[in-house]
């Protein structure tokens, strides 16, 4: 066996070394990819800023712009999730479900007298435990995330319906509103919970091994699970964290809103799939960036703040939104179609 | 005899499929019979078969596009259930009722050809392509209308929605029926049908053995259009308005007829009688618990667990219980 080995060692190295090489170029290519679609957004975003601002005097104004970030909060939050989701090559379409059924417990929860620091945990923990349900039906099951999270959506809505049956919960305390609308030596607190959860999934995706499992889930799944990750309970806990923020999403939507719509949270699964992938993720999964997706989500923000104000009917956002989707879509696809010929 | 049955049924999936969902409609009709003592009543039948047709349309679309793997969805017939119908309520006045809904149809064909140029041509995957469709063609019927429903639709164009031809809803023997049997048809008898079965099984070795895969799956996604917009006519003939929501939902309860009735998610697998009794039950929950006046969110929920339950892979199901042979 010996011998066998001390054979087989001056190949090992080279191979390892070449591999190595070609992670590294690789992982160069990958981030300049990413690195030119974020400047191509933060470019479209100036312009459309400067188009709003030429067309409408109320555009620029402070008061405009921090109502827009607070409106783009819930979105940030749950659209860092969903890259994550995306990046391990998952998709989550009931995000909204699971946003809904959180703000409804965090609603009866207030309506029961417990104190914020008793509700913060039960929404949050809600949201997890509804994320983990699909990572569980994706992985155990071995249901496409696709239609799992469509089942699930279905579930939770009929949950929230059953629960709140057409009724508002209003009338909730504030308590936690500063969250949304406070200010910390003049930067709105807003801006300060974005930057602690961008932060902290950055680190998640970029500076522990946990991210490094899902970008290899995301690339080969089959590869992944060859170099000895756990597939299904990285998968899992990735769901369950995209629940998690979408329960924080909830937690920030009750403290701006003081109450719990029955529509709420139908359009921001599309939203957040829309703002990840304008941001450079790859929907086939493994490339991806959280920079990315937050200039993706203030875009959408934008563009529907600007329409409202210079008299479009918001019943048009949609409209723009898909459009976009479908033109970045087909620009990804025609590039990668000539990479694939020059190759 | 039951071990020759079993061993039977397990060659073919589609046939055990069908089986298991002919118990299961039987299972639904007992339990709304029970919950609600209208149900069990002659008059149900022509009720329930007033509600078949345009799901029963937009399932037999999705079947298709699904089986002819890729993997193909369609997210946005929907969408386009709603567009069409809001482009025929523009045109009525115009053009008079029959040419505005035969304009319709064709725009419903069209609508599926952007669809199967991004997927095919552009190679975009279809979940997200279609979503972002579904996003642009309903946003477009919403705004162009502000969301309000179009009326001024003449009298007799109810005849296809709210008439009656023996007893059976006119939509039901007029349209439903012949175009299932066609598909069947062509699924199971032509070469049409061995290459979206052979685009499904294996797209590589169906293009080496010189099928255009790319055309049969555009192909499929226009007749999920044609389908749809001919689902929306009927939508329109029934209610004698073009609301520009009609569609609304009507994706994702397609999607859970088509893989109910056995079509593989990944295509390959799958056909016309599966998602026809896949229908039935659908329908049948819906109207039962309508009935028992049970509130529409349980309905939503019993679709959810249907769909779910249906795509989980039975090894799941049996390492779950512990059930091992």
């Amino acid at each position: 066996m010996e011998p066998f080995l001390r054979g087989a060692a001056p190949a090992a190295p080279r191979l390892l070394s070449k591999d190595l090489v070609m992670a590294k170029t690789n992982d160069l290519r990958l981030t300049s990819l990413t690195a030119t679609r974020e400047m191509i957004l933060l470019c479209a975003i100036l312009l459309v800023g400067a188009a709003f601002s030429f067309a409408s005097p109320y555009f620029l104004t402070p008061i405009n712009l921090i109502q827009t970030l607070r409106a783009a909060l819930e979105l940030a939050i749950v659209s860092a999730g969903m890259t994550l989701v995306i990046i391990m090559g998952g998709i989550d379409v009931s995000v909204g479900g699971i946003l809904a059924v959180s703000a409804i417990v965090i609603g009866k929860s207030y309506q029961a007298g417990m104190p914020p620091w008793v509700v913060a945990p039960i929404g949050l923990g809600t949201g997890a435990i509804l994320g983990a349900w699909n990572g569980w039906l994706t992985t155990k099951f071995k249901v496409p995330p696709i239609i799992a999270t469509l089942g699930s959506m279905y579930i939770f809505s009929a949950i929230m319906f059953i629960v709140i049956g057409g009724a508002w919960i209003s009338g909730l305390p504030n308590t936690l509103s500063p969250l949304v609308n406070g200010a910390v030596f003049f930067i709105p607190s807003a801006a300060l919970v974005i930057l602690f959860v961008y932060g902290t999934c950055w680190i998640l995706l970029r500076r522990v091994p946990f991210g490094r499992h899902i970008y290899g889930i995301g690339s080969s799944e089959h590869s992944a699970k060859l170099v000895g990750i756990n597939v299904d309970r990285t998968k899992i806990i990735t769901y369950a964290i995209l629940g998690l923020l979408s329960g924080f999403a909830a937690l920030l939507y009750v403290a701006r809103m003081r109450n719990v719509e029955i529509n709420i949270g139908t359009s921001i699964a599309l939203e957040a799939i829309a703002a990840t992938i304008l941001g450079g993720t790859s929907i086939r999964g493994g490339v991806g960036s959280l920079l990315g997706t937050l200039l993706g989500v203030v875009f959408i923000r934008i563009i529907q703040n600007g329409l409202v104000l210079i008299g479009v009917s918001s019943l048009w956002e949609t409209v723009v939104i898909g459009g976009l989707l479908i033109l970045v879509l087909a620009v990804d696809a025609i590039r990668n179609r000539n990479n694939l010929r020059t190759q | 005899m039951i071990a020759n049955l079993a061993t039977r049924l397990q060659g073919d999936p589609l046939r055990a499929r069908l089986l298991l969902l002919i118990g299961l409609w039987l299972v639904a009709i007992v339990v709304m019979s029970l919950l609600s003592p209208y149900f069990l009543q002659s008059s149900t039948v022509p009720y329930l078969l007033q509600y078949v047709p345009i799901l029963g349309l937009l399932g037999l679309g999705q079947t298709l596009v699904i089986l002819a793997g890729g993997p193909g969805i369609d997210l946005s017939v929907g969408a386009i259930v709603s567009l069409v119908g809001v482009c025929v309520g523009a045109l009525i006045s115009g053009l008079g009722v029959w040419p505005a809904c035969a304009l319709g149809i064709v725009l419903g064909g069209l609508l599926g050809l952007v669809n199967g140029v991004l997927v095919n041509v552009l190679r975009i995957p279809s979940l997200i392509a279609t979503l972002a469709t579904m996003f642009v063609y309903g946003g477009l019927a919403l705004a162009s209308t502000q969301g309000k429903p179009m009326g001024n639709f003449p009298a007799e164009f109810a005849w296809l929605g709210q008439g009656t031809t023996l007893g059976l809803p006119n939509a039901f023997v007029f349209v439903l029926l012949p175009d299932a049997v066609i598909l069947h048809v062509m699924l199971t008898r032509t070469t049409i049908g061995r290459h979206i079965v052979a685009s499904g099984n294996d797209d590589r070795a169906a293009y080496l053995s010189g099928i255009d895969v790319a055309r049969v799956r555009i192909g499929l996604y226009v007749l999920s259009g044609v389908l749809a917009a001919v689902g929306s006519v009927i939508s329109m003939s029934w209610f004698l308005s073009a609301r520009p929501d009609a569609g609304t939902g009507m994706e994702l309860l397609a999607v859970t007829i088509a893989v109910l009735g056995g079509t593989h998610i990944f295509g390959g697998t799958g056909g016309v009688p599966g998602t026809i009794v896949a229908i039935l039950v659908i329908t049948t929950l819906q109207i039962g618990l309508q009935l028992a006046n049970i509130s529409a969110a349980w309905q939503l929920g019993v679709i959810g667990i249907l769909l779910v339950a249906s795509v989980a892979s039975t090894g799941a199901f049996k390492a779950i219980w512990g059930f091992k042979r």
